[in-house]
This record gives structure tokens, sequence and C-alpha cells, in this order.
């Protein structure tokens, strides 16, 4: 059975129409890339997913629960973690604490238990060294790794990573990469929007394209990249050289 | 030496308008709720001591061990149902809400009370004091009130940094939407501030009523005093509101000793003061 499911799902922002209609699933312990030029409504998609934002139509359900009247908090606790885009720790907070609330809060652990998730959680994500630091001080890198170290702190069994890697360099990709392998060894489903389609390539068994509010391609990544309709939405460039061009 | 008497004086008065203000200020720092019945809620806590306690065989000096349990759980309620409904439509609302709520309370304790003062009456602990030169004498029960606000302050100052109800409650207050993301229930955690904030209006209630004599719209000053201490001291700052309390209070004293007509004006004169060149206050943070 599909963890995720979204039938004909449909988003306006005023006149603007930003989710056309889409419909996908996603199977336990997936790893799905999703790409797609700026404005295609990828985060909307995730906003969907997550509650930040309510669909005009039509339906998610998520482990076989319809999700769209629970808010995002309710449906953290049923296993859907997210990251922003621009990470959002609390910044008075130190980076412990952060973490610590987010596994005692979406991961519904207790006391001792709470403290060796968090405790696992940051080791697993690179930040025991500046555990104590508050999460204001981080630069970009550490930054997002908290987004990440946060987001798994909550337990999913869904995680939607929203370009994580972006303003990252090579080494520090590869680093968030293995993290990411790391996670979904666990069988947690991951959906993971990156601009850098390359680190996607390397990562995903499942790419999805997004254009216009549009579904446009769905399949293994080399075929969805081979598409007609994904090179044309990429303004006719050839996508390998384009994600070159975004190093 | 009268000078430094109205300075003591000023520092007395000043943790009574901290222990005011601190509700306020948690309730627009967690809610951004500006919490305009927040000195009607004090008045009532008093006109509830005077109606109830009676009635419980209970020294009127305990009575804040009914009360602010009572005012606690009120509190919670309130903000779950009314305040979090108007919460949901808009910020601006909320100001409607309990602007109406005031003008509600002061009425019904109008019914019910009239408009004559009262006042708590503890015996003869009220005039109980203590003289430490021939011109500074200083109040008993002043001073517990002060020391009760610095314990409430410094114990909201502890719970907020050291549990994880407090640390919840402070990323609540940082960024609700990423609270909500990693599972918290920002409603029930903007109950719990509530209850606090009632909690602390019904303790600093109990001593207004018990400092000095009240009517039903004695809320309305008293609200004043508190908005002044929050915006001296720092929205955001527990230990700021304390020292914005006692700023007020020593200007207000220190006004009066110059002119007993200058009490009220010199306190407002040091708020704006503060606002024009300080306008975060003393102690505020800066706004995310």
């Amino acid at each position: 059975m599909a963890l995720l499911e979204l039938e004909e799902v449909t988003k306006h922002y005023g006149q603007l129409l930003v989710i056309d209609q889409v419909s996908f699933s996603i199977d336990e312990g997936a790893l799905v890339g999703m790409v797609g030029p700026n404005g295609a409504g990828k985060t909307t998609l995730f906003g969907i997913v997550s509650g930040d934002v309510r669909p005009d139509a039509g339906r998610v359900v998520f482990d076989g629960v319809i999700l769209n009247r629970l808010d995002p908090a309710a449906r953290c606790r049923l296993g859907i973690g997210r990251t922003y885009q621009v990470p959002r720790p609390f910044g008075g907070m130190t980076v412990l604490e952060n973490v610590l609330m987010a596994a005692q809060q979406g991961g519904r652990l207790r006391g001792r238990e709470s403290h060796q998730a968090a405790a696992a959680v940051l080791e697993r994500t690179g930040l025991v060294r500046v555990a104590n630091r508050p999460a204001e001080t981080l630069g970009l890198l550490e930054r997002k790794r908290l987004e990440v170290a946060r987001a798994l702190a909550t337990r999913p069994r869904l995680l939607l990573l929203d370009e994580v890697a972006g303003g990252l360099t090579d080494p520090e990709v590869a680093e968030l990469l293995g993290v990411v392998r790391d996670v979904r060894t666990e069988g947690v489903a991951i959906i993971w929007i990156e601009h850098v389609v390359r680190a996607l390539m390397d990562a995903v068994d499942r790419l999805v394209c997004l254009a216009g509010g549009r579904l446009v391609a769905d399949g293994a990544p080399v075929a969805v990249l081979a598409d007609p309709a994904v090179r044309e939405v990429y303004l006719g460039t050839d996508v390998a050289v384009n994600a070159e061009a975004h190093q | 030496m009268e000078w430094v008497n109205a300075i003591v004086q000023g520092i007395l008065t000043g943790g009574f308008y901290a222990l005011f203000a601190c509700g306020l200020s948690l309730m627009f720092g967690v809610m951004g709720i500006i919490n305009l019945a927040h000195g009607d809620l004090a008045i009532i806590a008093a006109y509830v001591a005077i109606a109830l306690i009676p009635t419980t065989h209970l020294p009127m000096v305990w009575a804040f061990v009914v009360i602010v349990p009572i005012f606690a759980v009120g509190g919670y309620v309130i903000q779950r149902t009314l305040l979090q409904a108007s919460l949901d439509r808009s910020p601006f609302t909320t100001l409607l809400v309990t602007f109406g709520l005031s003008v509600i309370i002061e009425n019904v304790l109008l019914e019910v009370f009239t408009a004559n003062g009262q006042s708590i009456t503890i015996g003869t602990l009220i005039t109980k004091s203590f003289a430490v030169n021939s011109t500074i004498t200083i109040s008993y029960f002043s001073l517990t009130v002060l020391g009760v606000a610095i314990v409430v302050l410094g114990g909201i100052q502890l719970f907020l940094s050291r549990t994880s109800t407090g640390r919840l409650i402070r990323a609540v207050a940082d960024d609700r939407e990423a609270a909500q993301l990693v599972g918290a229930n920002y409603r029930h955690v903007f109950g719990i501030a509530a209850a606090i904030a009632f909690a602390t209006v019904a303790l600093a209630g109990l001593s207004y009523g018990t400092l000095t004599e009240f009517v039903p719209t004695s809320g309305v000053t008293t609200l004043l005093f508190a908005f002044e201490s929050v915006v001296i001291g720092g929205i955001g700052n527990v230990w700021g509101t304390l020292v914005g309390g006692v700023v007020l209070g020593v200007s207000q004293q220190i006004g009066a000793q110059i002119n007993p007509a200058y009490q009220i004006l010199a306190g407002n004169l040091v708020f704006l003061a503060v606002l024009a060149i300080r306008p975060r206050g003393l102690f505020g943070m800066r706004t995310a």
C-alpha cells in the first residue's frame, strides 16, 4: 500500500493556479526526487502535505488517514517530517534544545528517551560539536543540518526535504547525501526537492518533474531527464548541463 | 533623606507594577495578544476575594491559595475558547474582544458590587512596618509584594529556560509555524501561557486590593501602569519587566516628592522618554 497519496490536488493563490490536479503516490521507504523550475509549485506541494498550505480541491492521504482537516502538528505526529528551504531554527535555543523539542513533541518521547533520541540524531547529522551553541550562531551548512536533524527527531515515516543541498559545496552535499541514505535504510520514505539535479541523480530511485503546477514526468531518473517534456521545461537546455551550471 | 525614601518607596511600588505587568508581557510575547482586560481581571480577583473568602473561613492573607489556581484554570479555558477564536480571525480581533471583555467586566462588577470603594482587609498585617531611620519606613506587606514579584518573575524565567514546557513556549513564541511542524500543539501552549498570565494577574489583583481601595473601574488605571512597565522594560524580557516596574515606581515617587500632583505625570513622562529614545525598551529583544 502507498504511504502517501495525493489525489487531484489543486491550489490557487488568488487567480494564480499553482498546483493543477496533481496526483501521485509514494511507497513506504521510497526515495523520490522532485525537480522543476522556480515557481513550479514544488514547495507549495510540500506545504499541502505538511499542512502549512490548504488545498482548494483534492485529497491528501497518509497511511490510510485523510489529512486535509489535520493541522501541521497532528500531521507531524502521524509521521510526516519536513524541512524548510530557508532553515528556521528556534534561534534563541541551543541546537540540542531545538532537536530535543522535536523529539518530545513530534517524536512523542519523554525524559531520558527523548534525550537519547536527540543525542542520536545530533550524532548522525554531525552536530554534536555544536550541540550547546545557540542555533542563531550557526552557519548555513550547520543550519541546514539542524533543519534535517529537527525533522528526523520527530521520528518521521515520510521525510520531506526542501532544497537541503542548495548553497552547499560539493563535499558538503556528499556528506548530506550520506545522512539521507543512512536515514533511508531505516525504511523512512523521502521526497527530496532539489535544484542541484546531480545530487539527486546519484541518490534517488524515482524522479518526478513539476512544471507550472502540473506533473510533467514521473519515473526512473535517467528516463525522466531524457523526457522531451522535461527538456522543454528547462528551456531546451540539457538538464545535466543546467545542473553543472548550478554548482 | 526624603529623596532616598522616595526611591525606596518607588522600588516597593515597582515590585507591584512588575507583578502586574508580567502576565501582560507574557501574553503579548507568546500569543501576540494585547490583553486590554488585563487590569479588570486583577480587579475581579480582588472582588472574588472579598465575596468568596469569608465563606471559606480561610484567613484573607491566604486568599491567593484558592484564587490563583482558579484563575490559572480560567486563563487556560478562556484562551482555548474566546481568545483562540479571535486569534484565528486576526490579531486585531483580539484587541477588540479583550476591550469588549473589559467593558463587560466593569459593568458586571458595577452591577454586583456597586461603585463603592472596597478593599481586602488582612487585619493589622497591613499596617506593620519597620523604620530604617527617622524618614524611611518600610511596610512589611509592600516588601512581601516586592519579594513575591521577584520570586514569580524568577520562577517564570527558570520555567521558560529550564523546563521542556518552557522551551516549548519559547519555540512557539519564536516561530509558531516551525513549532507546529515539529509536532507542537500551539493552541495548548497558548493555553499554558495564558494560565500563567492569569495566575500572576490574580496575585497582582489581590496585592492591589490589599494595598489600596478599589472600585470596578480601577482596572483601567492599573492596566496603564502595567503597559508602561512592559514598554519601559522591553517586551519579551522577564527581568526587564521588573526593572520597568521599578523605573516607573521610582519615577512616580520622585515626581510626587517634587509635587504630589506630579506623581502620575512623572511616570508618564519617563515612559514617553523611553519610547522616544529606546522604543524597544531598556532590555528589549530585537524583533524577529
